[in-house]
């Protein structure tokens, strides 16, 4: 019987107790978004509610800006 | 009054009307009595994809308490600086003053860099010595091959 532990998922901004995602915190956007430039999803990433709206808003605007890209196949 | 954070980006040919263009931004929102709270210059940043066939632009950043008016004004001046390559207004609950994550992160590679230049340079002397050293070297290894060369 193949039994896998996963490690228990966390909210990282819960934990820290996060006011509010900045779009300019390209770090810890980076760290949400996929290699291909996607959003990922919090169903994956243990991400709370509350944070994954602000998180998806702060990825939009940064995508905006060209601080983050739409996906990996601009030129 | 409210407080707006604004970013705007500038075509990177433009760049030395930047402080112009911030000088007359600053003066359309204080003479309505507004104020800027905090004011970045980006400088010039690699985009993360093309805009108009242009790979780099100049961002500057600026929080503000601005009335209706003189925001609507500084939109429309964007809308119609073809310099302007984009730019962004959000709407903010207080006053921010404090660095910007990007600043904050540009500030750290210029230090980087900086501390790498400066190894650079107290490496440099060193290197500078090795090549008289190196041909008591060479002269060493040379019969080595030949050595090899012989085996076979």
């Amino acid at each position: 019987m193949a039994r896998f532990f996963r490690r228990r998922k966390f909210c990282k901004f819960t934990a820290e107790g996060v006011k509010e995602i900045d779009y300019k915190d390209l770090e810890t956007l980076k760290a949400y978004v996929s290699e291909t430039g996607k959003i990922v999803p919090s169903r994956i990433t243990g991400t709370k509610a509350k944070y994954q709206r602000q998180l998806a808003t702060a990825v939009k605007r940064a995508r905006f800006l060209a601080l983050l890209s739409y996906t990996d196949a601009h030129q | 009054m409210r407080h707006y954070e604004i970013v705007f980006m500038v075509h990177p040919d433009q760049s030395e009307q930047v402080p112009g263009m911030i000088e007359r931004y600053s003066n359309t929102i204080e003479k309505d009595g507004g104020s800027v709270h905090r004011l970045e210059d980006w400088g010039r940043r690699q985009l993360a994809y093309p805009i108009n066939k242009i790979h780099k632009a100049h961002y500057v950043l600026m929080n503000v308490e601005a009335s209706n008016e003189a925001l609507d004004e500084l939109t429309s001046t964007f809308r119609f600086n073809d310099a302007v390559i984009r730019n962004l207004v959000i709407r903010r609950d207080e006053s921010v003053t404090e660095e910007s994550f990007i600043m904050k992160a540009e500030k750290e590679s210029r230090e980087r860099k900086s501390r790498y230049e400066e190894r650079k340079a107290a490496e440099a002397p060193v290197a500078a010595e090795t090549p008289a050293e190196a041909p008591a070297e060479e002269t060493a290894a040379e019969p080595a091959p030949e050595a090899a060369s012989e085996e076979k």
